[in-house]
């Protein structure tokens, strides 16, 4: 196990390394050096003429004249070294600052998503392969396809227009209007979770559809295995024959694609967040490709992944732990 | 100890009703083993899946069909009319009749260590803590002729030999401590020399521990070792049956004689074998008349093809399904239809 | 058996002969028209994409054609009846231009004693279909030029929605079939080389395939988007985007490729090919490739929708194509608001498309993937 451990280890990280360099190269294609922009933001309306020696300065000020390799390695370091993912150059202050609590928003978030989805698709899929060819099984099916067909930038708004009908309420946003710009406090969080329903819902129904069908795919196979009949034969009562044998193999492929589902997640969080107006990551994100501000947008789209890369070898681990057949193979 | 009486199963399916078992009726005694012969789609493994209530839903069992079990408290159960689900159906299921499978890989579970499902079946029917159970189990695992049980106990399927598995699947269905045993082809899957100790461990068990036994098999050669009674099956029904050694020495439907000549032997050892000719037909085509004709040697135009032999009586618990005997012809001569 | 001529053969032996010949493509044509819902869906995508494809004719008005006297209307439903009586040929009422009694703005007022007529093959604006056919004929129109028929409404603009969802179903459909098209033969590539050669080379680029693999694709697409030239044409933001969704789409096309080669190389048959002398190129070719070709056209299929909805999330935000053109993902978004859902609803038809389409081709792959499994024919 502890070989295994440190294997997936190794192999996160030598993933996180090129994914690192990726993302660099990324943050160097927009056109326009940063400093021309910096220099027109600082100095315009002030009346000051910019010479191209001042932007020049403004420049190896901020270390933009270096190589390439040198320039990664300076952003690589500081942030594997000192959590330091460098300076965000619209806000005037430091990366870290701008993402702050956002990120932890986006977390709360991504997990709210993540327990609607797997609470919802592993029973309801269970059921479904129990009770196959039932309506009950028919109807799930017509529902998975809306799932997979129904993209959930339209349920949102769909949700927030019954909403404002039903309920005459704004559903909308993370946060009422009271608590907005409040310190966090025990309220602020209740308040927190009474909004976080609706993206958990509305992230999680495409993955909650994929989910199901997986579930009720697997299960069948599973119901159909010998081993299956074999412990029936043996007299285990049906509910804990359903838990302690089918179920507890046809759930590895659910959990085998986590990180699938968080990657599917954070590519919805920035559409669905444009919709429901949420103060996260996403719109953050489009903000500082926007501004140029590459040093949020990579330190963003590196942390996405890094959760990402990171649930990939949860759900490794996991899966291990699930099935002792996977030890010995490793 | 049980008695099957009338037995007809069908399944719905897409084809239409597919009937595998057709009004079959046989007994097993208290301490005794009775072996059921018959190529793959005979019915055999279905109608015993019908004793456990394992056959999926799509089965129809008839209404007139009667299976009457004595259990160890001396009760007879009529297991067609326990209800699903229900606590007397849990305990015939591995506490009265155990069954063990051909596939010894794919019974257990993958994912809990022998001694889980041991420790499981056992506490499921005896009362036992988890520390006596599992002393159950390693015991059992011995007795089946495991080494370092107490260290087997712990390991997972996957981690044992196909033999071994075998065995360990044995140790399972007995640790419960039923009192009749089905076998669905237990050393179908094994190599031959394995095959043999398997068999010779059953009959040690079976001797010792005076449980009854129904053993299932495509080989008659294996029913001549382990069985006293014999039924021969064919497209779903019972063609011949009697006492092994009886059956053996003198069978008396083509279909049996043509099984007994399929076992090759040393004597034998130059000699062709003559397998029986042609394929079982499909079972949504079940052939009119005597159902083994389509590749009957003696075929009789205008009779087997036609009319559905009945089953005479030979003697004591021997009957065979066949227009050829003799007795049977003339005593129904007189009831071909013109 | 013995030798039977085809004419001794019953009919009933005839049709089983012809099922046991029939070539692995003729099987799995013939199980998949049994299945219904996916032979809709073949015949839905068909109508749709023959729209697309002959949108200046099917469609009665160019996609930046504006009727200012039916700004944000709602939609017109040709008619056979109404209170002076019913005729054969459909109709809708003319609208007359009044003021408001109280605004004085100018508002259109539908005069219930006008009859337009709708004809098929009117005569309306001059286009060029596929770039080539010149005509002013239209698949259908109002018998007077100067009216003007709005089956789903207008937007704000005034422009005809149901003209812009025919325009878009092109635009939106192309994205897709050209994006599947890139991530096909670069998952073919790197799937095939990684699967055939194996050992280091297939260690290095499953790494590779890992990194595209796990960076989420739209927060990635956000930041190449943003990095687009402002001044870039919308046909180059267009090739550009296409380009983009089709070079992160291949991962997992080319795992699948990848592992069925790597499973299939040692298969019994594979190598007795091998060692009865054949050579690399017809291994592939006749072993190997027929094998899971059906399978890869299953993934195929089902990758669209993938396709489909990230050209339409993208452009619903404004970060993948811009006006003028139009997909279904641009004329989303002028419904961005719960207030476009209570006002103007029928600006909401495009999603229907963008449902629908991706429901077709999700049906459609089931469908081919039963077809395609030989088991589950049960014969």
């Amino acid at each position: 196990m502890l070989r295994f451990t440190l294997e997936r280890l190794v192999g996160m990280v030598i993933t996180m390394a090129l994914v690192s360099v990726m993302v660099f190269i990324i943050m160097e294609i927009p056109p326009g050096d940063y400093a021309d922009r910096y220099a027109f933001r600082k100095y315009s309306g002030t009346g000051v003429n910019v010479t191209q020696a001042d932007i020049e300065a403004i420049r190896a000020d901020l270390g933009l004249d270096k190589p390439m390799v040198l320039r990664y390695l300076d952003w690589i370091g500081g942030i594997v070294l000192r959590g330091d993912f460098g300076q965000a150059f619209a806000f005037e202050t430091s990366v870290v600052k701008v993402i702050g609590d956002k990120g932890f928003l986006t977390l709360g978030i991504l997990f709210a998503t993540l327990l609607v989805t797997y609470m919802i698709s592993i029973p309801v899929g269970i059921f479904a392969a129990v009770k196959r060819a039932s309506a009950m099984d028919y109807g799930l099916t017509i529902f998975s396809y809306m799932g997979l067909a129904l993209p959930n930038f339209l349920l949102a708004l769909l949700m927030l227009y019954f909403a404002s009908r039903w309920f005459g309420a704004d559903i909308g946003g993370l946060f009422s209007e009271a608590y907005a710009d409040a310190p966090w406090s025990l309220a602020k969080v209740w308040d927190l979770v009474k909004h976080l329903w609706l993206p958990a819902f509305v992230l999680a129904w495409s993955a909650v559809a994929y989910q199901i069908q997986t579930m009720r795919a697997t299960m069948s196979d599973e119901l159909n295995k010998l081993s299956v009949t074999a412990a029936r034969a043996r007299g285990v009562p049906e509910m804990k024959l359903l838990v302690k044998y089918p179920a507890r193999l046809a759930i590895n492929p659910v959990v085998s694609t986590i990180g699938f589902d968080v990657n599917r997640i954070f590519s919805e969080l920035p559409i669905v967040a444009v919709v429901l107006g949420l103060t996260e990551l996403g719109e953050l994100l489009l903000k500082a490709y926007l501004d140029l501000d590459m040093y949020v947008a990579g330190a963003i789209l590196l942390l996405l992944t890094f959760i990402i890369v990171f649930m990939n070898f949860v759900s490794d681990l996991l899966l291990a732990w699930l099935d002792p057949r996977i030890k010995l193979g490793a | 100890m049980l008695k099957v009486d009338n037995l007809t199963i069908s399944f719905r399916t897409d084809e239409g009703l597919i009937t595998p078992v057709q009004d079959v009726s046989f007994e097993v005694k208290a301490g005794r083993t009775l072996g059921i012969v018959g190529e793959s789609g005979s019915g055999k493994s279905v109608s015993t899946k019908a004793l456990m209530r394992l056959l999926p839903g799509n089965a129809l069992v008839s209404p007139d069909a009667r299976m009457a079990y004595v259990n160890k408290a001396g009760e007879t159960v009529n297991v067609e009319s326990l209800k699903p689900n229900s606590r007397a159906l849990r305990q015939l299921r591995g506490g009265e009749i155990g069954m063990i499978f051909q596939e010894p890989m794919a019974s257990f579970s993958p994912v809990y260590t022998i001694g889980n499902q041991m420790i499981e079946a056992i506490r499921l029917h005896r009362k036992a803590s988890k520390k006596e159970a599992r002393e159950i189990a390693i015991d059992m695992l011995d007795r089946v002729g495991i080494s370092n049980a107490s260290a087997r106990v712990d390991q997972y399927p996957h981690e044992l030999s196909g033999g071994m598995r075998q065995r360990a699947m044995i140790a399972l269905a007995l640790s419960a401590g039923p009192a009749l045993l089905i076998a669905d082809e237990p050393t179908t899957a094994l190599d031959v020399t394995i095959q043999a100790q398997v068999l010779e461990l059953m009959g040690d068990l079976q001797r010792d521990l005076g449980m009854g036994m129904i053993f299932i098999t495509h080989d008659l050669g294996v029913i001549a070792q382990v069985a006293d009674d014999v039924v021969v099956m064919y497209l779903g029904k019972i063609v011949e049956r009697g006492a092994t050694a009886e059956v053996i020495r003198n069978p008396r439907h083509p279909y049996t004689q043509g099984l007994l000549k399929a076992i090759p032997s040393l004597d034998t050892l130059h000699d062709r074998l003559s397998p029986v000719p042609g394929d079982i037909p499909s079972p949504t085509e079940r052939p009119s008349g005597c159902p083994f004709h389509t590749r009957c040697g003696q075929m009789r135009a205008g009779q087997c093809d036609v009319v559905e032999p009945p089953e005479v009586q030979l003697g004591e618990g021997r009957a065979v399904r066949c227009w050829l005997d003799a007795e049977v012809s003339q005593s129904a001569k007189l009831e071909i239809p013109a | 058996m013995t030798d039977v001529s085809p004419e001794q053969l019953s009919a009933e032996e005839k049709k089983r002969l012809k099922y046991y010949s029939a070539s692995q493509w003729t099987l799995i044509w013939w199980r998949f028209r049994r299945h219904k819902a996916a032979m809709v869906a073949v015949m839905i995508l068909g109508l749709m994409a023959l729209s697309g494809i002959f949108a200046e004719f099917v469609a009665p008005y160019g996609t930046t054609t504006r009727d200012t006297s039916y700004l944000d209307g709602a939609p017109q439903i040709p008619k056979f009846c109404d209170q002076n009586g019913c005729s054969i040929q459909p109709f809708i009422h003319g609208v007359s231009t009044k003021r408001d009694p109280i605004t004085l703005r100018a508002i259109s007022v539908p005069d219930p004693e006008k009859r337009v007529y709708v004809t098929f093959f009117a005569k309306g604006e001059p286009v060029k279909v596929l770039g080539l056919i010149a005509t002013d004929r239209h698949l259908f129109g109002l018998s007077d030029p100067k009216a003007k028929l709005h089956l789903w409404g207008t937007d704000d603009l005034g422009r005809d929605v149901f003209s812009r969802t025919i325009y878009a179903t092109r635009v939106s459909l192309s994205i897709g079939v050209i994006g599947v098209m890139i991530s096909f033969v670069l998952a073919l590539i790197i799937g095939g080389v990684a699967g055939y050669a194996g050992g280091v080379i297939d260690n290095v680029i499953q790494r590779v395939t890992e990194v595209i693999r796990v960076v989420p694709i739209i927060p990635l697409y956000m930041g190449l988007a943003a990095a687009m030239p402002k001044e870039w044409s919308t046909t180059q933001v267009y090739f550009a985007m296409t380009l983009i969704l089709g070079l992160f789409g291949w991962p997992t096309l080319a795992r699948r490729i990848r592992s069925q080669l790597l499973s299939i190389r040692n298969e019994d048959y594979v190598v007795a090919a091998r060692l009865a002398g054949a050579r690399p190129t017809r291994i592939i070719s006749r072993h190997m490739l027929p094998s899971f070709t059906s399978f890869i056209i299953v993934d195929l299929v089902i990758s669209f929708p993938y396709m489909i909805l990230s050209e339409t999330a993208l452009s619903f935000v404004g970060l993948g194509l811009r006006p003028p053109t139009v997909s279904w993902g641009v004329l989303l978004q002028q419904a961005q608001s719960v207030r476009v859902i209570e006002q103007t609803p029928w600006l909401f038809i495009p999603a229907v498309f963008v449902v629908v389409a991706v429901l077709a081709f999700t049906v459609i792959g089931d469908g081919l993937r039963d077809a395609a499994d030989p088991y589950s024919d049960s014969h």
